[in-house]
C-alpha cells in the first residue's frame, strides 16, 4: 500500500527533466571520448553510476524528509568526517586530493557534502523562530557551511568549493540577513581579497586574470577558454551532428567529457542544442521552485529553494567557465558531465525536490 | 489581537517574505540563463562563421608530399642516379614504456651504441610523439629478420618506408652527378618563392644541383585532419598530387666514365672526354673520388670528417676546379699564335742547342745537346724548349694573351656543372692584379713552354684542343644531353690549325706520346709536364719522389683526320705527361674505339706489337718536357 501511494505521489515531471539531462550528457560524453582509446565506453560507465544514482534517489524520496531533516546534523557531520579523511588518506588525481577509494570504485566526499550542506541548512533555518538571521545563527550558518567548503578549498579544489557560494548566498538571502549584516561581510570580504589574492596559486591568478583577458596566454590557460569559444561558435545554428564535432572529439579541447561537456553539445547541436540543455535546466529549476511553492511547511519550502540554488549556481559556473565568461575551474555540469560521486549527488538533490513535492498535501 | 492572532500574522507575513525571496531567486534564475542564451547566441550566430573558420584551421593540416626525383640516365640510357625504396629501423615514441630496455636489447642485437640512441631521444624530448625516433636508416634486411624474431623484445620498435638516392655505380660518376641532401638555410634563403621547405631533398653539387629543378620535381600536399597534438586521424582530403621530378639524360658514357676512373686508379688526377665538335662530355672524372651514396643518408660526422680533412681533397673536382701550370701542351696555342700572327710561317727554322741565352739568362731545352734545326712542326712533335723560347720573345705577352682568351685559357667555359674555375690567364693585367708588379720580358720566356704565370684546368684544355681538333671552332662543354650548345667560330686560319693537328699525330706517332698509340686509329696529342718545383728543371721527373715529380699533361683526340673524341687528362705528381696520363688515354680510347679495333683476344699477335711497340718507343726516348 505505502508503495502504490509512493508512486502515486511519484514527481515524475522533475525526475524525468533530470534523467533527460543525463541522457543528453552521456550521448555527448559518448562522443566526446569515441576517439579516445583509453577513454571509449566512458558512456556506459556513466549509465552504471546513474543506476547507482537512480537507486540513491529512490531511497531519498522514499523516506519522508522531515526523517532526513533530524539526521541532518548527522549526515553533515559524516560528510564533514569523510572530507577529513579525504585529507588524510585520499587518493590524489591531477594534484587535487579529493577522492576516496572504497574498494575498487572511488567517490568524492565533496559531492556528498553538498548534498548534506543544503539538508542541513534548510533544517537550521525551518527550526528558529525569528525570522531574520540574528548574529549568532549566522555563524552557525557560516560553520555548517564553512567547514566542509575549507575543507574542500584544502584539498585544494577550489571549483568544488565555489559551488557553495550559491548555497551559502540562497542561505543567506533565504534566512533574511539584516541589511547591515551583509554590509559588514562585505566590508570583510573587500579588505581580505587582496589577502586571498596572494594566497592563491600562480595558475589560479592566471586563470582569473584569462577571464579579464583572454588573449593573455593562448597556448596556455587561455587555450582552454579559446578552444572552448571555439568549440561553441564553429556550432553555430543546428551544429555539426552527433559525433561529427571536429574540436572536442579531435582532442582539441581537454576535460571535454567532464568540465567542457556543454561544448560539445554545443558543437554537435549547435545553438538549437545549447538552447535545449538551458530549456532543460530551466524546468527541472522551476519544477524546484514548484516544490517550494506548494510545499506544506517551511522545511520542504527550504530544502527545495536550497537544492535548486545549489543546482543553477553549479550550473551557471559551469556554463560561465565554457563560454569564457568565469575563470577555468574545475565544477562539472549537473546531470550531463562524467563523473559518478556527481551524479549521485545531484540526483540525490533531485530526490529532496521530488520528496517535497510528492509530500505537499499534509497526511 | 491576541497572542494567537498575532502569531498568525507573524506566520503569514513569514510566509509572504518567504514566497518573495523565493521569486527573486526565480528571477534570477530567469536572467543568468537569459544571459547565457544570448552568449550562445553572439557565439554561434553572430560570431559562429568566424570561429568555423578557426575550427577548420584548428584541424586540418597540409601535409607534404615528397616528389620522386628525377632518374639520370647516360647517353646509352643506363641508370646513373635513382630512387629507391628504403627502411628505417624507428623508434615509436607514442606509448613508449620501456625505452632503456629496447633501446639497450638493439645494442646488444644490432650493435647500436645505446649512449647515442639515449641522446637523440632526448634530444626530441618536445617534439610531437606521434613523429619516431630513427634508430637507424637504410636498414638492411637481415637486421629486421633479427628484430622481426624478437618480436616480444622491441614492442616499440617499427620498420618505416623511405625513398633515398641511389647512385648505382657510386664513386664511378661521383663528381659529374654530384650528391643530394637536405636543404640548408642558405638554399632556403635564396630560393623565396616557397618551392623549397625544410627538410625538402635538394641536389648539392654536380648534375643533381645545376639541373636540381628539373629532376626534383614540385612538392604536393594533402589535407589531413589531426587532433590537438598534430596526429594524423581519419581521412586526409586529397590536396595536390606531388609532380615527380623528370628524367635526365646525360652525354656521359658509362663505359668510357668507368674505365676513366679505373685507369686513374690510384692516382690524384682527373680527366675529362667529349665530343670535340659538340662539347658532349663522354666522361668526367676526378680522382680520389668518394660514393655519393654515402650523402643520401644524413651523413655521419665521421664519414663528413674524413672526406673534409682527407689532404687529397676527395670531394673537390679536379676536372673542371683545379689548376695547373700546363706545361708543354701550351705550346700548341703558341704555334697558333706564331703562325696566325706571322710572327713564324711553317718553314721558319731555329737552331736549337740545348739552351739560349735570352735577357742574359740561359733557358734550358728538355733535351741536352738540343734538337740541332727545328721548324714548327718539329718543335711541336718533339716538344722544343728554345723554339718557343725565342717565338714567346717575339710575339709578346699581348699576343699570347689575345688567343689565350681566344681559345677559352683562363675563362669560363660555361660547362652544366657547378663548381668551374677560371684558371689564372697569361696577361699583365693579371699579373698586376695577383701580385702588384709589372710584366716582365722574362715572364714570357717562361709561358712560351706553359710555366711560370698561368694556370689552367683540364676543363679549359679539352675545350682549346677540340677547337683545334674540329677546325677552329670554340664549343661549350656541357653534360645534359638537351642542354643548349654553344658554339663559337673563332678567327683562325684553316691552314695553321691544319698544320698544327698534322704534327699532334706525329707526336703520338713519333714524339713523346707514343704511349698513347692504338692500333688503326689514329691519336693525336701533346704532352705535358707542369713543373711542382723550381729544381726540377733538368732532373728526371720520373726518378723524383712522388711528392716531388711535376703533374703529368695529356691533351689530344681521335681519330686524328676526323676527330670524335678530344681529352685533356692530368696526374698530379705524375711526372711525364707521356709516361703516365698518355696510357690513361689509350685505355679510355680502346673502350670507344672498341667497335673499330682489332679484338684483343683474336689477335694476340698484334696485342704483342702494340705494347711491345709503346715499350720500346718510350725507352728509346729520352724523357720530354
Amino acid at each position: 500500500m505505502l508503495r502504490r501511494r509512493l508512486l502515486d505521489r511519484l514527481d515524475v515531471p522533475t525526475i524525468a527533466a533530470a534523467f533527460a539531462l543525463a541522457a543528453v550528457g552521456m550521448t555527448a560524453i559518448a562522443s566526446a571520448t569515441a576517439e579516445q582509446s583509453a577513454r571509449a565506453g566512458l558512456w556506459k560507465a556513466q549509465l552504471a553510476w546513474l543506476g547507482i544514482a537512480a537507486l540513491a534517489a529512490v531511497v531519498v524520496i522514499a523516506v519522508d524528509y522531515h526523517i532526513w531533516a533530524e539526521f541532518s546534523l548527522s549526515l553533515h557531520g559524516v560528510a564533514v568526517a569523510l572530507l577529513i579523511a579525504v585529507l588524510l588518506f585520499g587518493k590524489e588525481v591531477g594534484g587535487n586530493r579529493s577522492w576516496l577509494a572504497v574498494g575498487p570504485a572511488t567517490f568524492q566526499p565533496s559531492e556528498l557534502a553538498k548534498w548534506t550542506t543544503c539538508l542541513a541548512i534548510a533544517t537550521f533555518l525551518a527550526k528558529r523562530v525569528h525570522d531574520r538571521l540574528r548574529f549568532v545563527q549566522a555563524l552557525q550558518l557560516g560553520a555548517i557551511i564553512g567547514v566542509p567548503m575549507l575543507l574542500i578549498a584544502k584539498q585544494p579544489d577550489f571549483g568544488t568549493a565555489l559551488t557553495f557560494v550559491p548555497i551559502a548566498l540562497a542561505a543567506v538571502l533565504l534566512g533574511g540577513l539584516r541589511w547591515r549584516v551583509v554590509a559588514l561581510a562585505m566590508c570583510v570580504v573587500a579588505i581580505l581579497a587582496p589577502f586571498g589574492w596572494r594566497h592563491l596559486k600562480d595558475y589560479q591568478k592566471e586563470r582569473i586574470l584569462t577571464v579579464v583577458d583572454p588573449g593573455r596566454d593562448p597556448s596556455g590557460i587561455g587555450y582552454q577558454v579559446r578552444q572552448s569559444k571555439i568549440a561553441v561558435g564553429s556550432g553555430q545554428l543546428t551544429g555539426k551532428g552527433l559525433f561529427k564535432g571536429t574540436q572536442t572529439r579531435l582532442n582539441f579541447l581537454p576535460a571535454q567529457h567532464t568540465d567542457f561537456v556543454l561544448a560539445v553539445i554545443a558543437e554537435e547541436l549547435g545553438f538549437i542544442g545549447a538552447a535545449g540543455v538551458l530549456a532543460m535546466f530551466y524546468y527541472l529549476l522551476y519544477r524546484g521552485l514548484l516544490a517550494a511553492r506548494s510545499s506544506q511547511d517551511k522545511l520542504g519550502t527550504y530544502l527545495s529553494l536550497l537544492v535548486v540554488s545549489w543546482l543553477a549556481g553549479q550550473a551557471a559556473i559551469n556554463i560561465g567557465m565554457v563560454l569564457g565568461l568565469m575563470p577555468t575551474i574545475g565544477v562539472p555540469l549537473p546531470f550531463v558531465s562524467y563523473g559518478g560521486t556527481a551524479l549521485i549527488s545531484v540526483m540525490c538533490g533531485v530526490g529532496l525536490i521530488a520528496n517535497v513535492r510528492g509530500r505537499r498535501f499534509v497526511n | 489581537m491576541d497572542y494567537r492572532e498575532r502569531w498568525e500574522l507573524k506566520e503569514y507575513q513569514n510566509e509572504q517574505r518567504l514566497g518573495s525571496r523565493a521569486t527573486l531567486l526565480h528571477a534570477v534564475i530567469v536572467i543568468v540563463l537569459a544571459g547565457f542564451l544570448g552568449v550562445f547566441w553572439y557565439l554561434q550566430i553572430v560570431k559562429g562563421d568566424e570561429f568555423a573558420l578557426l575550427a577548420e584551421n584548428n584541424r586540418l593540416r597540409r601535409i607534404a608530399l615528397p616528389p620522386t626525383r628525377g632518374v639520370v640516365f647516360d647517353r646509352r640510357g643506363e641508370v646513373l642516379a635513382s630512387t629507391r625504396p628504403a627502411l628505417n629501423l624507428v623508434l615509436v615514441r607514442d606509448g613508449l614504456t620501456d625505452a632503456e630496455g629496447q633501446l639497450k636489447r638493439l645494442e646488444s642485437l644490432l650493435g647500436i651504441p645505446y649512449d647515442g640512441l639515449k641522446g637523440r631521444l632526448k634530444a626530441m624530448r618536445g617534439r610531437p610523439t606521434f613523429e619516431p625516433l630513427v634508430i637507424r636508416e637504410d636498414v638492411q634486411l637481415a637486421d629486421i629478420a633479427k628484430v622481426e624474431a624478437r618480436r616480444e623484445w622491441f614492442p616499440s620498435v617499427e620498420v618505416e618506408q623511405t625513398a633515398l638516392r641511389d647512385y648505382p655505380d657510386g664513386p664511378a660518376v661521383a663528381h659529374a652527378l654530384g650528391y643530394v641532401g637536405e636543404v640548408n638555410e642558405a638554399q632556403l634563403a635564396k630560393i623565396a618563392d616557397g618551392s623549397l621547405q625544410q627538410g625538402d631533398i635538394v641536389g648539392k653539387t654536380g648534375i643533381e644541383r645545376e639541373y636540381d629543378d628539373v629532376l626534383r620535381g614540385r612538392r604536393g600536399w594533402k589535407l589531413q585532419t589531426v587532433n590537438s597534438l598534430g596526429r594524423p586521424f581519419g581521412s586526409s582530403q586529397p590536396g595536390r598530387e606531388p609532380e615527380d621530378g623528370r628524367p635526365l639524360h646525360l652525354t656521359i658514357d658509362k663505359r668510357l666514365q668507368r674505365k676513366l676512373v679505373e685507369s686513374l686508379a690510384d692516382e690524384v688526377g682527373s680527366g675529362i672526354f667529349m665530343n670535340p665538335n659538340t662539347g658532349e662530355v663522354l666522361a668526367l672524372a676526378s680522382t680520389p673520388g668518394y660514393d655519393p651514396n654515402v650523402f643520401t643518408a644524413p651523413v655521419s660526422r665521421t664519414t663528413w670528417t674524413a672526406l673534409i680533412s682527407d689532404s687529397r681533397h676527395p670531394l673537390n673536382d679536379r676536372a673542371i676546379s683545379s689548376f695547373y701550370a700546363p706545361g708543354s701542351t701550351f705550346k700548341v696555342l703558341m704555334s697558333i699564335v706564331g703562325l696566325e700572327t706571322g710572327a713564324i710561317t711553317p718553314q721558319t727554322t731555329v737552331f736549337c742547342p740545348g739552351s739560349v741565352l735570352i735577357y742574359n739568362r740561359r733557358f734550358m731545352c728538355w733535351k741536352q745537346g738540343g734538337h740541332g734545326t727545328v721548324d714548327v712542326h718539329k718543335a711541336l712533335v718533339h716538344s722544343c724548349n728554345v723554339f718557343y723560347y725565342l717565338l714567346g720573345k717575339k710575339v709578346g705577352i699581348d699576343a699570347i694573351s689575345k688567343y689565350a682568351e681566344m681559345f677559352g685559357l683562363g675563362e669560363l667555359s660555361g660547362i652544366d656543372i657547378p663548381g668551374e674555375s677560371r684558371g689564372i690567364p697569361p696577361s699583365a693585367a693579371w699579373k698586376q692584379r695577383l701580385q702588384k708588379e709589372p710584366w716582365y720580358p722574362g715572364d714570357t720566356i717562361s709561358v712560351s713552354i706553359g710555366q711560370g704565370l698561368l694556370a689552367v684546368t683540364p676543363l679549359q684544355m679539352v675545350t682549346m684542343i677540340s677547337a683545334v681538333a674540329n677546325g677552329g671552332t670554340l664549343v661549350r662543354p656541357h653534360l645534359a644531353r638537351d642542354a643548349k650548345s654553344e658554339a663559337t667560330k673563332l678567327r683562325v686560319s684553316a691552314a695553321s690549325l691544319a698544320l698544327i693537328r698534322d704534327a699532334l699525330a706525329d707526336v703520338v706517332e713519333e714524339g713523346t706520346a707514343t704511349r698513347a698509340r692504338l692500333g688503326p686509329i689514329l691519336v693525336a696529342g701533346k704532352t705535358g709536364t707542369a713543373q711542382v718545383f723550381k729544381r726540377s728543371v733538368g732532373v728526371d721527373a720520373d726518378k723524383q719522389p712522388k711528392g716531388e715529380r711535376d703533374h703529368a699533361w695529356f691533351i689530344g683526340y681521335a681519330p686524328a683526320e676526323n676527330p670524335e673524341i678530344a681529352f685533356a687528362i692530368v696526374i698530379e705528381h705524375g711526372g711525364h705527361g707521356g709516361t703516365t696520363a698518355a696510357p690513361v688515354a689509350r685505355k679510355v680510347l680502346e673502350v670507344f674505339f672498341e667497335d673499330r679495333l682489332p679484338r684483343k683476344d683474336a689477335d694476340p699477335l698484334l696485342q704483342a706489337n702494340l705494347s711491345a711497340d709503346a715499350e720500346t718507343s718510350s725507352a728509346a726516348t729520352p724523357t720530354p718536357r
